[in-house]
């Protein structure tokens, strides 16, 4: 058996678990539905007479501008952090409930080897993540396009839908390491945690100044949630360094797969 | 050339003694049963020859191969169900079966056919499009071993193969098993079931305290005797 056949074979394994995963679905269809509505709506929360105080206060970024724009701006803000929570839930329990209900034991002495299946976990993760980031990005073009119509405001553009798409892949890729972290705590629940763990640091390293460097903050900053200065200090570097994250998530997991012991 | 090879085998967890200097072979065209008392490292000898565990020392052979890094050409020839099955529940037994064959080498059309032969094979047929997590324990323990032994292995591990099976059950595995090693397969059960290692197996190895205390003859009527006798005997020596 061939690598390559070896691959196609994990592939189509681990494909049909997704496709079977109720993880899977209940975080498609969160992100499919929510971050539309989400996106469409704060910005016409945020231009509605009725948002006063302090709704108004948070709101106000989006109460001015091109509204096509803005209801993508807001998407791709929030899909920053959903697809990382988003994939992140999805790697915990690929990989970790594999170790914790003992199937990772039956994977060892197979013609697949686990190294392979455990790449398939994680392109297989990647495609579904690049499927959700462009089907709710092409859902809130098109809620904006009808509602941009509706106003008689320009409709959406290709520039904006691209950046909404770069902060979700961006965003879902940093959670590719988490799958390294369910196989050494060997637990869905550790991971979850150390997934919530991680937003937390990353809000602080934002609050310190030092998010540009700090990969898990690049998606969001870049999106503007931190405002226009911060997402103008995001550079090629920093968008290169938070990318790179998948990979080195990926091969990091596949090496520790590989060394798998005491299952 | 033994199939299944346990050579001067010792493992502690932590300061436990789960091995102690255990060797252990399985030979092609037969099936060895381990028997022992809960705790006598059975399981700990299965999981080493599955390479789910690194002894502490001695040396493991699955095929001629260290079981740890299998190469395909082994692999393909190798069978196992030691603790949980290669059963996910989200799947339903043709599924399940499927992707075991994939896993074990097949190509689709053959991974296919080989998961219709083996829902037939253990009785399973009424269940074939159920999803695992709906079926009962022992129609998933029969699930666990139908996607182990899909693929015809030569060397094959099961590890309470009938713990949880009923008398059809039983009878289909130990069918299932006897065919395998009338074919050539070698064959290593752990049981607690006296009575069904007495039918299948064509030696009985004893383990104690992580160690083999003797041998015994399948046939006769007093096996729970003398087994209980082999032990008694051992735990005086310790």
């Amino acid at each position: 058996m061939t690598g390559a056949t070896a691959l196609r074979a994990a592939l189509a394994v681990e494909t049909l678990k997704l496709r079977r995963s109720l993880v899977a679905r209940i975080a498609t269809a969160l992100l499919v539905l929510l971050v539309p509505l989400g996106s469409v709506g704060m910005v016409a929360l945020a231009r509605s007479p009725q948002a006063v105080g302090p709704a108004a206060a948070k709101l106000g970024d989006y109460a001015t501008g091109e509204l096509a724009s803005t209801h993508l701006l807001v998407c791709a803000q929030v899909l920053s952090v959903a697809a990382l929570a988003a994939v992140g839930f999805f790697v915990a329990w690929s990989f970790g409930r594999e170790l914790e209900s003992g199937t990772a034991g039956a994977l060892f002495g197979l013609a697949v080897p686990r190294g392979t299946v455990a790449l398939a976990k994680c392109l297989v993760t990647l495609a579904w993540l690049v499927s959700c980031v462009v089907l709710v990005v092409a859902v809130t073009t098109a809620a904006s396009a009808v509602v941009a119509a509706a106003s008689g405001e320009p409709l959406p553009g290709w520039a904006e839908a691209r950046d909404a798409v770069g902060a979700g892949l961006l965003g879902g890729g940093l959670a590719l390491p988490f799958a390294w972290v369910a196989t050494v705590t060997r637990s869905q629940l550790g991971t979850v945690g150390a997934l919530i763990g991680m937003v937390a640091v990353t809000q602080i390293v934002v609050l310190l100044g030092g998010g540009a460097w700090f990969p898990y903050a690049v998606p969001s900053l870049w999106a503007g949630m931190g405002g226009a200065d911060a997402a103008a200090a995001v550079g090629l570097p920093h968008l290169m360094l938070a990318a790179a994250m998948a990979p080195l998530g990926a091969a990091a997991v596949v090496h520790a797969w590989r060394r798998l012991t005491n299952v | 050339m033994p199939a299944l090879l346990l050579d001067d085998v010792s493992h502690t967890f932590g300061g436990r003694v789960a091995l102690d200097h255990l060797t252990l072979t399985a030979r092609p065209s037969q099936v060895t049963a381990l028997i022992g008392l809960n705790g006598a490292g059975k399981t700990t000898a299965l999981r080493a020859l599955a390479g789910r565990l690194r002894p502490t020392r001695g040396a493991v052979g699955v095929l001629g191969h260290d079981p740890a890094d299998l190469p395909a050409h082994g692999a393909v020839r190798f069978g196992h169900v030691v603790d949980a099955p290669l059963v996910y529940p989200e799947l339903t037994v043709t599924e399940n079966l499927r992707c075991a064959a994939r896993l074990h080498g097949l190509m689709r059309q053959d991974a296919a056919s080989a998961a219709d032969a083996a829902v037939g094979r253990t009785g399973l047929d009424p269940w074939r499009h159920t999803r695992a997590n709906a079926l009962s324990t022992g129609n998933r323990q029969r699930l666990g071993i139908a996607g182990a032994t899909l693929h015809h292995p030569t060397a094959l591990i099961l590890d309470e193969p009938t713990s949880a099976l009923d008398p059809q059950g039983v009878v289909l595995v130990r069918e299932l098993v006897r065919g395998l090693a009338d074919g050539g397969a070698a064959v290593l059960v752990s049981s607690h079931h006296l009575d069904e290692v007495a039918r299948t197996a064509d030696e009985i190895v004893v383990l104690h305290a992580g160690r083999q205390v003797g041998r015994l003859e399948p046939g006769g009527a007093d096996l729970e005797q003398r087994f209980f006798a082999m032990v008694l005997a051992a735990e005086s020596v310790t």
